[in-house]
């Protein structure tokens, strides 16, 4: 089941908050969906959280995370969402217990400092990929964090599931409600400019429009920032390789292939929008009708219909590009449409959505450098070997890609995201130095 | 030739020769028709044709907003529609040269006189002048008006700038076209926004019974509004005892062959165009009585590869040859339009809330 994410008729409520922050105050311009019973109002929040003192991965919010784990991976609808069950098993005990490990090592690989908190965080939470704002507020969260994450104000039906499972938890655990809130308001400068000068750090979770919106809006002076951009991403697959796969690997790579594609309706920054074949000429053509026609098998399997608007989308797109290159599109799947781009050198990076491949040939993987650029993130790969993949990092991540992982691995959440270490962005080092005279053993 | 009066059996073979033709003219006047033709549909096979209405390549009615598809010399060129009918940014852009205006006018009228007869009658326009008054901008509101305007003799214009009704003229207007009857022309909307609302407010009532109103534009307004095409008509014809109300369906993409309401109240294509309907999803066309996207097929545009055009409006066909009716071939209904496609990027966190244009 893919779900797309809709944009919904705005609810009256949301717009009747559209007023100014310093009018009416933040709680009459922001909309908290989470904890449904916060017990303080925002101004009031703001203010209590500055002395909130936590430990990073302290027992109780790792207790805290694992039940609400546990509701996502309960929840009806939730658990025939596959985005929301990769959420869930994320936030499991036994996972969240490997970031611990991944924590203690960073504390045990340098004695000379102290890892604590970075204190308050405020997300600002993508819609394409509405599942993201859990990532991004667990993680804060575990490493002790007090919270403000901004969804969207079209929530879809995950996130409003999600937002009703937080706020369930909460009930059990005041800490929870102590500590966090889940908001959302229409664009108000003066709102985001508040929650700015209480944070310590600012995650801007894209893309460049919001980017350029709110990053001018002042921080407070001892806060960081992240912010990650709009990014763009693709597929290589070693085309001998894969004229040597058996029937059931080539199954395997097709049903792998399909989550990359259709999760997120292909608009996530991670989600692959050209293949590169690479290898010679021979049997470029008969190797894509293949791995087409088992990804269409896939597609027919798993039963996913694309909805109209997407198909219309993409069909426009696609007669698009056949007017302005030397294209071949093919419409004989309705699963998605592939477009084969004979000269590599006319490809450009207009992301269309909704299940639209284009396929490219080139000679060897170094010659991805001339295509690489700032704005590149994934790069999904089948039929390489380690020494070839670690080349290809060296050569084109000075370029702009930050990840290299198989197809099927497009969309996993990583800690370390566009080539930032979020753990180390969610806590702060304190040095400590004893003096020479208290050291041990000298 | 009346224009309805082709069997679909003899209509099919007559449109699939003049769509073929069109075919392969554009393919050798339009580059980029020929490069979509060979890039998505293969080319065109060396039969030369005349092929299955069904296997004569389309295109995305969206594409004439993106890219200028024209099939003669700049300097030919008389005359550009544009429309922003479809959803989405941007306008079409549609060119027209001396001919092809010519033709689509033409058939226009014939179709029109099939429903009026050939005289021209005192006319009521739904709107307001200043959608007119600059003829050297052509939106499609206006140049509707304008190509029914020719209908009609001494238009009247209904409303004032700021939409409301001029109530005292327009009665005065009736009234002098006492025993006559009285052409409305509106476009669906505003019809219904401007003039059934307005009576309604003023409780007023008006004797239109030999009047006949055409409008057309789409239901998309009035559906968001729960208005049916059925209560538009009845509250209509509450309120002005109106003889007839017909709708129809055309684009700027297809001047000319548009698809007028019949008595079944169903769209009906005439000689000169065809619909056919396809799977969103397959494109594969679908069986009668199982909606899909609507394809209009026109026999008429030599200027720009716009003959067989896919639109993003959805219908149903209802039926051919009906012994119901005295036209003949093939009738639909719209029953809505593919929404605007919501795939976003990361780019849209704070997304500006959109417009509502009328």
């Amino acid at each position: 089941m893919q779900r797309h994410v809709p944009a919904r008729a705005r609810g009256p409520g949301v717009n009747d908050t559209a007023r100014g922050a310093s009018q009416g105050g933040l709680d009459a311009s922001v909309r908290v969906l989470a904890p449904e019973s916060p017990g303080t109002g925002l101004s009031d929040f703001l203010a209590t959280t500055k002395g909130l003192r936590r430990a990073p991965f302290s027992e109780e919010r790792r207790a805290i995370v694992g039940a609400l784990s546990a509701r996502f991976l309960k929840d009806p609808w939730l658990r025939r969402d596959p985005a929301s069950v990769a959420v869930g098993y994320w936030m499991r005990p036994a996972a969240v217990a490997r970031l611990e490990a991944a924590f203690e090592r960073k504390q045990a690989d340098d004695p000379s400092s102290v890892r604590v908190p970075v204190g308050r965080v405020f997300h600002v939470a993508p819609s394409n990929v509405d599942t993201l704002f859990v990532y991004s507020w667990v993680l804060s969260y575990l490493c002790g964090n007090a919270n403000v994450v901004r969804v969207s104000q079209d929530p879809t039906t995950a996130v409003e599931t999600m937002l009703r499972a937080i706020s369930a938890v909460a009930e059990e655990h005041p800490e929870l409600a102590e500590s966090n809130r889940f908001v959302t308001y229409e664009h108000q400068d003066d709102v985001t400019a508040a929650f700015s000068a209480w944070c310590t750090h600012r995650i801007l979770w894209g893309g460049n429009e919001t980017i350029a919106a709110l990053r001018p809006l002042p921080l407070n002076p001892h806060a960081s920032e992240r912010v990650f951009g709009s990014k763009f991403s693709y597929a290589v697959v070693g085309l001998q390789r894969y004229q040597a796969a058996n029937a059931a690997e080539r199954e395997r790579l097709a049903a792998a292939f399909f989550n990359d594609l259709f999760w997120f309706d292909q608009m996530a920054c991670s989600s692959p929008h050209i293949v590169f074949w690479v290898g010679g000429e021979q049997g470029w053509p008969q190797a894509i009708e293949e791995f087409e026609r088992r990804l269409q098998a896939e597609v027919s399997r798993r039963e996913y219909v694309p909805s109209a608007s997407n198909s219309v989308h993409r069909l426009v797109h696609a007669f698009g590009l056949a007017a302005d290159a030397e294209v071949r599109v093919g419409l004989e799947h309705p699963g998605f449409i592939g477009v084969q781009v004979p000269d590599a050198r006319t490809l450009d990076k207009r992301i269309c959505g909704g299940g639209l491949i284009r396929h490219a040939r080139i000679d060897d993987l170094g010659q991805l450098e001339a295509f690489v650029s700032d704005e590149d993130q994934t790069v999904t790969h089948f039929g390489f070997d380690r020494d070839e993949l670690a080349r290809l990092a060296t050569r084109i991540g000075a370029g702009g890609v930050d990840r290299i992982v198989p197809i099927g691995e497009a969309l996993s959440f990583q800690v370390i995201w566009d080539g930032f270490d979020l753990i180390d962005d969610l806590t702060r080092k304190v040095t400590v130095q004893v003096s020479r005279s208290d050291r041990s053993g000298d | 030739m009346p224009p309805y009066g082709l069997r679909q059996a003899e209509k099919d073979a007559m449109l699939s020769r003049s769509l073929s033709d069109l075919t392969r003219h554009h393919y050798r006047s339009c580059g980029a028709y020929r490069d979509i033709v060979d890039r998505v549909f293969g080319g065109l096979d060396d039969s030369g044709g005349p092929w299955r209405l069904e296997d004569v390549p389309f295109l995305p009615v969206s594409l004439f907003k993106t890219h200028e598809l024209k099939s003669v010399a700049d300097s030919q060129i008389i005359k550009v529609l544009t429309s922003s009918g479809t959803s989405g940014q941007g306008v079409s852009r549609i060119y027209l040269d001396a001919e092809t205006a010519q033709v689509q006018s033409a058939v226009l009228v014939k179709i029109v006189q099939h429903f009026l007869g050939k005289d021209r009658l005192p006319m009521v326009i739904i709107d307001h002048e200043g959608v007119v008054r600059d003829r050297r901008s052509h939106s499609a509101r206006g140049a509707g008006i304008l190509g029914m305007a020719q209908f009609g003799r001494r238009p009247f214009y209904a409303l004032r700038e700021d939409m409301s009704l001029d109530d005292r003229g327009l009665l005065d207007y009736l009234a002098a076209a006492a025993g006559q009857k009285v052409l409305l022309f509106g476009f669906t909307y505003m019809v219904w926004s401007y003039f059934v609302q307005a009576l309604e407010r003023r409780g007023l009532s008006l004797d239109l019974k030999d009047g006949v109103l055409i409008h057309s534009g789409g239901w998309k307004k009035l559906q968001d509004l729960s208005v049916s095409p059925d209560a538009f008509r009845h509250r209509l014809q509450g309120l002005t005892g109106i003889g007839s109300v017909l709708n129809f369906y055309g684009m700027a993409e297809q001047v000319g062959g548009v698809y007028f309401e019949n008595d079944l109240h169903y769209l009906h294509a005439p000689i000169y165009s065809d619909v056919l309907i396809r799977d969103p999803v397959t494109l594969a066309p679908v069986p009668d009585g199982e909606p899909g996207l609507i394809q209009v097929l026109s026999s008429l545009p030599t200027s720009y590869p716009g003959h067989s055009i896919l639109t993003e409006d959805l219908g149903v066909i209802r039926g051919r040859d009906s012994a119901d009716l005295s036209m003949k071939g093939r009738y639909f209904e719209m029953v809505g339009r593919v929404p605007e496609s919501e795939l976003r990027g990361c780019s849209d966190t704070f997304q500006p809330a959109r417009g509502v244009p009328v």
